[in-house]
């Protein structure tokens, strides 16, 4: 053979070399796609009918996933959807799950609506974003499922088409949540503790599985997944700090079962905080639920709760909150929070005023104060805490417009060190701007 | 303008009055003598206080004075007056002062209330403004030497012919018409009218958007100081000890006070005089026992309260036969919820009390502030100083009565005396709890055979006149005692105002079961029993009409005989759309009708309601409303009165309930007490009026209360077939379908 | 008692007081103005709004003490009953009051809205004057009021 004729032998090699991982990608996309795509589930054209027991049921149940939280927007217009969620990765706008056909979940059968829940599948395919928690949600019985959906598919139908979701580049590209489910979604049943007692374990159920609790209570990894091996050590949630529910707590009364349960099912009780910003839709939700499931729930967040030790905090020493020290390294800002304070809480959050009229927590005794994270004590202070529409309940007004950036950083720092006398938070400027943005 | 005068002849009123006993040189004052003018009653408050210098007064210099002794409680009253005067004085409103309820210098008028002010006060300015006119017009005609049709008169001056002028003033040259009024002088004619009758904007209004003085709470006295009551913390509470030198010792308080339960504090800052309060409240020790009922339930609680019965209506024979329906409707008792809690002002000096308030009746407050401070009547005098929104009896009266403690406390000094919302909210006299039963039979042709109805009620009135009926004065050491409510009787009525059906049926019974006291103290609310009676009543009407597969509407105007009433049914329908409407899911319409007190302003409405049960949110779409409140003076002040009551009657019937427990009142703030917001007034409200000039002035401040409350409950069991009976239709109560 | 230095309606006052007395009862009393007004204390009803630094507040939370340079706008920077400025014109051009309690803090709050916002919606009009109470019921004509005057000031652009 003559040489000329023939190929040079590196080629043949690089062919070769392309090949590979040519065939590797190929493999790759391939199982990217079978990990991402879904089928669609055929609508159905007809509801079928539902016995009133079982909607019942289902009211009682969506009260304890608290799904109006994020679904009802406008109290004239329930479960239309459209409230604005941010998260690390953009901002998702949660649905209408009102039985419209055109714009809600009108077409779902149980099985599309099944699927969405253990699955985080809409009916036509695409893949849900995690802020609907069914990373929780895929643990429920299907007979609670089947429940909830005769309860929603009952509903009044509402036309209200879901606003854009306004994601950060690449997160928008909704199959990639294929991988996160990968990470985090585990689709294993519900299994009781036969260790522990028939209400703890109702409690438990309910909790992880339908209230999820610790979607907010439990810190999330950088993938904005749950990290399962901190179990209700705390988070953040819509700019909140949520407080850790178990032995970290940092709650400077403890908790008994009993007033948990009240606080769960009314937003207040003695000796503690009333229930505001996130919580406080938390609250209105469970106020509907059957009060034996909400007893549950406190069960068995108690049993973690209690673990917290017992400290000696200034929530034990009654009175008014003292002047800053003339040795304090902080005087200048203390003394600014300290006139803050005088001037604008003290005439209610001190002594002196009745219950029915502006009486408020002495603020010794605010958990805001204790949290590690001084979030939830400013969005407090800015936002206030408002009574739902038309309906009586405690009222904190918000001082936003009324304090200077720095009259709250410095109110946050001396409320820290004053009121909880604990070590002093960081960046306090720094949160305060950032609260601002809505 | 001129005007031709159309004078009444001479002889005419010569004979009226006996004769003209003076000329302009000799007599200090024009002057009649005592014989009365005619055997018949006189019109509104002439009737009262006939003298025309009472409510006219013309000066030298022209400047006209109007006395009335009604107030001006935002419903615009001194705006209408002044029209109703220029238009029959022919001047222009401008050149008219205009002095409201003052015991030093205005007719005796009792109270701004009932709206009663257009018939009462109206009525007396238009005659005796006519008749002012007509004596000037002879006068002028008498200087000129001219006949009297001769004369014409433009904005307060007469002309002859040939150009000579005089003015009122130059005519009267400063004497007074010491005449009694007589009220066959004509009144303009209405289709002559160019003030009356015509949009006039409100002469208060640019004060009240530019921070001018406009309210009592504004009033700023030379050396005035200001005073904070400290009430008990429940109604049956008693003082037990209380630390006073600890709060003298606060900066800039000047006196506490201290008489049996009654707490007080005057210190010479507003703020301090608030801080010192608070300190005077934790410096008291009080025994708080539970008072009040255990069940606040008002189906339970007015129940069993004793009652008298008695019948107000027995017309034809019970027995008709037919299909008989039932029902019982409640209301709770509920609050005035002033936006600015009263407020008042009051100085002693010299021996002389002045108060500066703005009770709805500076008389008979005179009366109780005579009683409770044991001095002559002639000392006091009571101006009236507007406040913000009353709605009826609320705390105008009690903080008069504070003020006047303390000024007495604390004589030489104007004191003020502001309540703080948890005061006005914990302490105001309530619109009564009441309980209604109804039962009706439908003859075989759908028409209404028989009515049997009882309505239950604690006391709508329990105003001063008594001292006892301050609060202030029943905490004192030597504490009055309230007076023995009474019924007011019909056709006005109170618990029973409006109890009597509008509509032809040929045999009915009404029973007004009169209570006299409550747990809680009550008085006059708005509408008092009618919002409640028409609640009931046109509640019902929709439930015969239901069973009668009748249309509501049609119904309606199956039973009535009043043409101007089917004049108000039919143009509240028509405008709103009633034949052609369409139900669509969670919307639902209803309709309502009443006649304020049978006698008084007529008012129907149409409106659309949209309901979120699983949220209890009810919203009103849209509301129309026809009104017939005759001969119309300012047809804006009708229209905002309309549409105001509409809008707070809308927020009774879908939020407001005072709450209580065994010891105390509840609702003593916004949050606990919610009202309408923004979020929930109507999308969209129309007033239709329906003009009748030469017709009587119809009292309308209160007309659309009732039907309000009835067509939102209509509307509601139209869209989601919940037939609630018991107010509020709040959220909670629409969530839980009962 | 201190001396604090404000800015309101544009001039600058003195005042002696005590720190904690709220920014309400200072408007009143050391400065005579009247549009704010007392209703509640509490923050609930509005009556007492004001600006501060553009922005509405209740003036009854305010202590004094926290005001400092931050400018402070009341009814009366708005005009007067000789001039009235575009929001009262339109005020007292729908006739929007009946007791008329609540106006000054209603224009107020409507005063923050359209410095912000010159041609704000129905429903945003509606949404922002929420924290504000009437009592009286002349809602729909403060509504309509608050219309005419983004209208008159930004022309009718607004969007529906």
């Amino acid at each position: 053979m003559d040489p000329a004729n023939h190929p040079p032998q590196p080629r043949r090699h690089a062919r070769r070399r392309w090949i590979v991982p040519a065939l590797l990608l190929l493999v790759l996309v391939l199982a990217a796609f079978v990990i991402m795509w879904r089928p669609a589930i055929a609508p159905q054209q007809a509801a079928p009918g539902f016995d009133p027991a079982t909607i019942e049921r289902g009211q009682r149940l969506a009260a304890v996933g608290t799904c109006a939280a994020c679904h009802t927007v406008d109290p004239s217009r329930p479960f239309a959807g459209g409230l604005a969620l941010a998260t690390p990765f953009g901002t998702v706008y949660s649905t209408n799950i009102t039985p419209d056909v055109r714009t809600g979940i009108g077409g779902w059968t149980e099985a599309a609506f099944t699927r969405a829940l253990r699955e985080g599948v809409s009916r036509d395919g695409h893949l849900l974003y995690p802020a609907f928690p069914y990373d929780h949600y895929t643990r429920l019985a299907q007979d609670d499922i089947r429940a909830m959906y005769a309860y929603f598919m009952t509903r009044p139908a509402l036309d209200a088409p879901a606003p854009e979701n306004d994601m950060t580049f690449p997160f928008g590209f909704r199959p990639l949540v294929a991988f996160w489910n990968i990470l985090y979604l585990k689709k294993e049943p519900w299994r009781p503790d036969p260790a522990k007692g028939v209400e703890w374990n109702r409690g438990a159920y309910l909790s992880e599985a339908l209230a999820h609790c610790t979607a907010c209570h439990t810190p999330r990894t950088k993938l904005g997944g749950t990290d399962f091996k901190r179990h209700l050590d705390g988070g953040v949630a819509e700019g909140w700090y949520v407080p850790a529910l178990n032995a970290k707590s940092p709650s400077p009364v403890p908790w008994t079962r009993e007033h948990l349960a009240e606080y769960l099912r009314t937003g207040i009780a003695p000796d503690h905080a009333v229930a505001g910003g996130p919580m406080q839709s938390v609250v209105e939700n469970l106020r509907l639920a059957d009060p034996r499931d909400v007893d549950a729930i406190a069960t068995y967040i108690h049993g973690y709760l209690a673990q917290a030790p017992v400290r000696q905090t200034r929530a034990a020493v009654p009175g008014s909150l003292p002047a800053p020290a003339a040795g304090d390294p902080d005087l200048a800002r203390m003394r600014i929070g300290y006139d803050a304070y005088v001037t604008a809480c003290a005439r209610c959050h001190e002594v002196g005023r009745e219950a029915t009229s502006g009486a408020a927590l002495p603020l010794q005794k605010a958990v805001a104060l204790y949290d590690p994270d001084p979030r939830s004590l400013i969005h407090i202070v800015r936002d206030g805490i408002a009574p739902p529409d038309g309906e009586p309940a405690r009222w904190m007004p918000a001082f936003g417009a009324i304090l200077t950036d720095d009259q709250t950083a410095a109110l946050t720092a001396y409320l820290r060190r004053y009121g909880a006398g604990q070590p002093q938070w960081e960046q306090i400027e720094d949160k305060v701007k950032k609260a601002k943005q809505p | 303008m001129s005007r031709t005068l159309q004078s009444p002849s001479r002889r005419r009123l010569l004979a009226a009055g006996g004769s003209l006993t003076v000329t302009f040189a000799i007599a200090p004052a024009w002057a009649q003598d005592e014989t009365p003018l005619n055997k018949g009653k006189m019109p509104g408050s002439l009737e009262k206080e006939p003298w025309l210098d009472a409510w006219i007064r013309i000066d030298a210099d022209n400047r006209i004075t109007v006395f009335t002794g009604k107030a001006e409680l935002g419903q615009g009253i001194k705006t209408a007056l002044l029209q109703v005067a220029a238009e029959e004085l022919l001047v222009a409103p401008a050149r008219i002062t205009l002095v409201t309820a003052d015991t030093a210098r205005t007719p005796n008028e009792g109270y701004t209330a009932g709206s009663h002010s257009m018939q009462d006060s109206g009525t007396a300015l238009r005659h005796a403004a006519a008749h002012v006119r007509t004596v000037l017009g002879e006068l002028a005609a008498r200087r000129f030497g001219i006949g009297a049709p001769a004369v014409t008169v433009r904005d307060g001056a007469f002309q002859a012919p040939d150009g000579r002028r005089a003015t009122y003033g130059e005519l009267l040259a400063g004497q007074q018409l010491h005449l009694r009024a007589d009220p066959t002088i004509p009144v303009r004619a209405p289709d002559g009218h160019t003030i009356a009758g015509k949009p006039m904007q409100r002469v208060d209004v640019p004060a009240k958007v530019t921070g001018g003085v406009a309210y009592v709470q504004d009033l700023r006295l030379p050396g005035m100081v200001h005073g904070r009551v400290v009430r008990p913390p429940t109604p049956g509470a008693r003082l037990l000890e209380v630390d006073t030198a600890v709060v003298t010792r606060l900066p800039g308080v000047l006196k506490v006070v201290r008489d049996g339960r009654f707490l007080a504090v005057i210190a010479d800052g507003e703020y301090r005089a608030v801080k010192a309060a608070a300190a005077l409240a934790r410096a008291a020790r009080w025994d708080t026992p539970p008072t009040l009922p255990a069940d606040p339930t008002p189906a339970v609680l007015v129940r069993a309260l004793p009652a008298k019965p008695t019948p107000i209506l027995a017309r034809g024979t019970p027995g008709a036969a037919g299909r008989t329906l039932a029902a019982s409707y409640t209301k709770p008792f509920q609050l005035h919820a002033s936006i600015g809690p009263s407020c008042a002002v009051a100085q002693l000096a010299g021996g002389q009390y002045t108060v500066w308030t703005h009770s709805q009746g500076v008389y008979p407050l005179r009366d109780a502030l005579a009683e409770m401070l044991g001095a002559d009547k002639a000392k006091i005098r009571c101006i009236h100083t507007e406040g913000s929104g009353c709605y009826g009896h609320n705390a105008a009266d009690d903080v008069a009565a504070d003020a006047a403690l303390l000024a007495r406390a604390f004589p030489g000094r104007p004191v003020r005396v502001q309540w703080m919302r948890e005061d006005e909210n914990g302490w105001e006299p309530y619109g009564p709890a009441m309980l209604t039963a109804v039962r009706a039979t439908l003859d075989p042709a759908g028409r209404i055979a028989d009515w049997q109805y009882d309505v239950w009620s604690p006391p709508h009135n329990t105003r001063p006149g008594k001292a006892g009926n301050l609060l202030a004065a029943t905490h004192l050491e030597k504490p009055f005692v309230p007076d023995t409510p009474k019924p007011s009787p019909q056709p006005e009525g109170s618990g029973d105002r409006n109890a009597i059906p509008y509509y032809v049926i040929p045999n009915a019974r009404v029973v007004h079961q009169f209570q006299e006291r409550a747990p809680l103290r009550t008085s006059a609310l708005r509408s008092l029993g009618a919002y409640c009676n028409v609640f009931s009543i046109e509640s019902f009407m929709d439930e015969l009409a239901h069973a009668a597969q009748a249309d509501p509407v049609a119904f309606r105007l199956r039973h009535l005989a009043d043409p101007r009433a089917v004049d108000v049914v039919r143009r509240a329908a028509q405008r709103f759309g009633w034949d052609n409407y369409k139900k669509t899911p969670r919307r639902g319409r209803g309709f309502a009708f009443a006649r304020y007190k049978n006698l008084a302003a007529y008012c129907a409405i149409a409106l659309e309601v949209e309901v979120a049960r699983d949220t209890g949110m009810v919203r009103i779409v849209r509301a129309v409303a026809a009104v017939d409140c005759g001969e119309i003076v300012n047809p804006d002040g009708v229209r905002n009165q309309i549409e105001g009551g509409i809008v707070q009657s809308a927020s009774w019937t879908l939020l407001e309930r005072v709450r209580f427990d065994e010891r105390q009142i509840l609702t003593r703030d916004w949050a606990q007490y919610p009202i309408l917001r923004f979020n929930q007034v109507p999308e969209r409200l129309e007033v239709d009026l329906i003009d009748r000039p030469g017709q009587p002035f119809l009292g309308t401040g209160e007309a659309s209360q009732g039907p309000t409350g009835a067509a939102i409950a209509n509307a509601v069991a139209d869209a989601c077939g919940l037939r609630l009976r018991d107010l509020p239709l709040d959220r909670a109560r629409l969530r839980a379908g009962r | 008692m201190t001396t604090y230095h404000l800015r309101v309606n544009g001039r600058e006052h003195a005042v002696d007081t005590d720190p904690d007395t709220p920014l309400l009862y200072v408007l009143r009393n050391d400065l005579q103005l009247n549009g704010a007004k007392f209703g509640c204390g509490l923050g609930q009803c509005g009556a007492c709004a004001v600006t501060l630094g553009g922005e509405a507040v209740m003036s009854c939370l305010v202590p004094v003490s926290v005001v400092g340079e931050r400018p402070v706008g009341t009814v009366e920077g708005l005009g007067n009953a000789q001039a009235p400025g575009a929001l009262q014109q339109a005020f007292i051009a729908e006739q929007a009051a009946q007791c008329g309690y609540c106006i000054a803090g209603m224009m107020m709050r409507a005063q923050s809205l359209l410095a912000n916002n010159p041609t704000p919606t129905d429903a945003e009009i509606r949404r922002h004057m929420m924290p504000n109470l009437c009592r009286c019921g002349t809602h729909m004509r403060i509504l309509r009021a608050v219309r005419r005057a983004a209208d008159a000031l930004h022309g009718k652009g607004a969007k529906a």
